[in-house]
């Protein structure tokens, strides 16, 4: 008896591929036990990744490269084989900022020039809120407002704020809007909380979002369980693009994530939501989106002048391993 | 030392306030329910952060500094390169500790120490209360397929449970699972 795969994620909509996989056999087919272990905190996720009480997870691949950085405080040895998901992040503003910006916008240079206008009203700066530092969303949020000509360190106070949480902050009033993953976006509009501005792929079309991130140790140990990994959620991202089977996987995640079922459905293939999540086109990464993040990072001034990302970049980011490893 | 202590459990925050205030350099102040963390460190200017790893608001507290340049201190995960196990056993514990600007390690490292053998034994008391509490509930199901199988097949009490035994090892299942069936059917005939 080999120990079980400890796989984090957290309760979003892009956790389908390892959620799908367990509950209809694809691990158990590819002789994997997997423990799916659902985190409180993307803090939580890349601690227990750090100290070895996890053995992959599904990341934001920014907070794996800030992890491998030491922007953490330590330098974990974490590697990225393989992406999970495309896409899926809104941008939603509450009710003040939502009435000040009505109908709907050409394209996200369109919304961010209207925002910016409204935000320069503004004789506070308003507190929006991400879901971590080191995440997607920042990042996108912070260069969707650049290009406007907005400075997110001055001209906003962006605040973290969990995921599961932003809904209820928003319809209290205590942030003006934010930037999360599904099914938060359209889980705000559901309430009435909120109105989704725009999608994050209007800000940059197929984005990476989520990522699989490995201990790289484990991974060198144990090279065959993760390829093993790999081909079980590449074929669980195929069946997640499946518009016939987004129903019953909206059920399935709202089942065992607790989160809200209409609004996981409309993120979804042929969903209702403006911004979808595609999958199965996300398995391929390429170092260029790692270096892109480092890039944005190094923008807001948070790496060290002497951080070599293109080292570091080639030592997390493994395309090379999705070949031999998983697909070959 | 002033220290905020971020922990949703009252019992367990109570305890280990008073184990950290037996040292008199220190001074403990507590989130109050649905603050956020970020607003509390704001507020209190503690040097460390004591934090519930249950807490989705954690990831508040990473890089505090880089969000925002109006807080003057960074906040920065407490983590001490050359002790992995206590690192390791900290998160097993399911506690973590944040230093805001800078705070000595030989300062942080007791209050962490303290916090993680608390949260260890609550840990452990929860454990065997989970245990005992779910031993109780297979002694009740037993009991009820017991009153069942009396009642229906006007069996004695140690044939009752004889009979059970007897379907367990017949169907190679386990007792409880033997009583769950036959409660089951009882509740819900088809």
């Amino acid at each position: 008896m080999t120990a079980p795969v400890r796989l984090g994620l957290l309760r979003l909509t892009d956790s389908a591929p390892a959620v799908l996989a367990q509950a209809s056999g694809l691990f158990a087919a590819e002789g994997l036990d997997v423990a799916l272990h659902v985190e409180p905190s993307w803090a939580n996720v890349a601690d227990k990744l750090a100290f070895g009480l996890l053995d992959a997870a599904i990341m934001l691949p920014p907070l794996a490269l800030a992890a491998v950085a030491g922007l953490r405080g330590s330098h974990a040895k974490l590697i990225v084989p393989m992406g999970i998901s495309l896409g899926g992040n809104a941008v939603v503003l509450g009710g003040p900022a939502a009435a000040a910006l009505p109908g709907d916008f050409a394209d996200a240079r369109a919304a961010g020039h209207a925002f910016a206008t409204w935000l320069r009203s503004q004789s506070q700066p308003p507190r929006f809120a991400v879901v971590h530092v080191f995440s997607t969303h920042n990042l996108l949020l912070r260069h969707w407002l650049a290009e406007a000509g907005i400075d997110s360190d001055r001209h906003l106070e962006i605040v973290v704020v969990p995921p599961g949480q932003v809904v209820n902050e928003l319809a209290a009033g205590r942030i003006a809007g934010f930037c999360a993953g599904a099914p938060w976006g359209e889980a705000a509009a559901d309430r009435g909380a909120g109105r989704v501005l725009l999608g994050s792929s209007a800000i940059r079309p197929d984005h990476a979002e989520k990522c699989l991130t490995m201990v790289a140790s484990w991974a060198a140990s144990r090279p065959e369980t993760a390829a093993a990994l790999m081909r079980a959620l590449h074929r669980a991202q195929s069946l997640c693009d499946d518009a016939a089977r987004a129903p019953a996987l909206a059920a399935l995640l709202a089942d065992r994530l607790s989160l809200p079922e209409t609004a996981t459905r409309a993120a979804l293939a042929g969903g209702s939501g403006i911004e979808k999540i595609r999958f199965a086109g996300a398995t391929a990464i390429a170092r260029a989106d790692a270096l892109w993040f480092f890039a944005e990072m190094r923008r807001w001034g948070w790496l060290e002048p002497a951080t070599d990302v293109a080292t570091l970049a080639t030592q997390v980011y493994r395309p090379d391993l999705l070949p031999t490893m998983a697909i070959g | 030392v002033k220290i905020l202590l971020a922990d949703d459990d009252a019992d367990r925050a109570r305890y280990l306030v008073r184990a950290l205030t037996r040292d008199r350099s220190v001074t403990v102040e507590c989130t109050v329910n649905g603050e956020l963390l970020a607003d509390a460190v704001a507020a209190h200017a503690p040097d460390v952060v004591l934090v519930d790893m249950t807490r989705p608001d954690r990831d508040a507290l990473e890089g505090v500094r880089l969000l925002s340049l109006s807080r003057p201190h960074s906040v920065v995960l407490f983590v001490d390169e050359d002790d992995p196990a206590f690192m390791e056993e900290a998160i097993g514990a399911g506690v973590c500790s944040y230093n805001v600007g800078s705070v000595a390690p030989s300062e942080v490292k007791p209050v962490l120490r303290a916090a993680v053998a608390l949260f260890r034994r609550h840990q452990q008391t929860k454990l065997a209360l989970d245990q005992a509490q779910a031993r109780l509930h297979e002694r009740a199901i037993v009991d009820r397929a017991k009153a069942i199988l009396i009642r229906e097949r006007r069996l004695s009490e140690p044939d009752a449970y004889r009979w059970l035994q007897r379907q367990a090892m017949a169907t190679g299942r386990r007792i409880l699972d033997v009583a769950q069936s036959v409660v089951q059917a009882k509740e819900d005939p088809p």
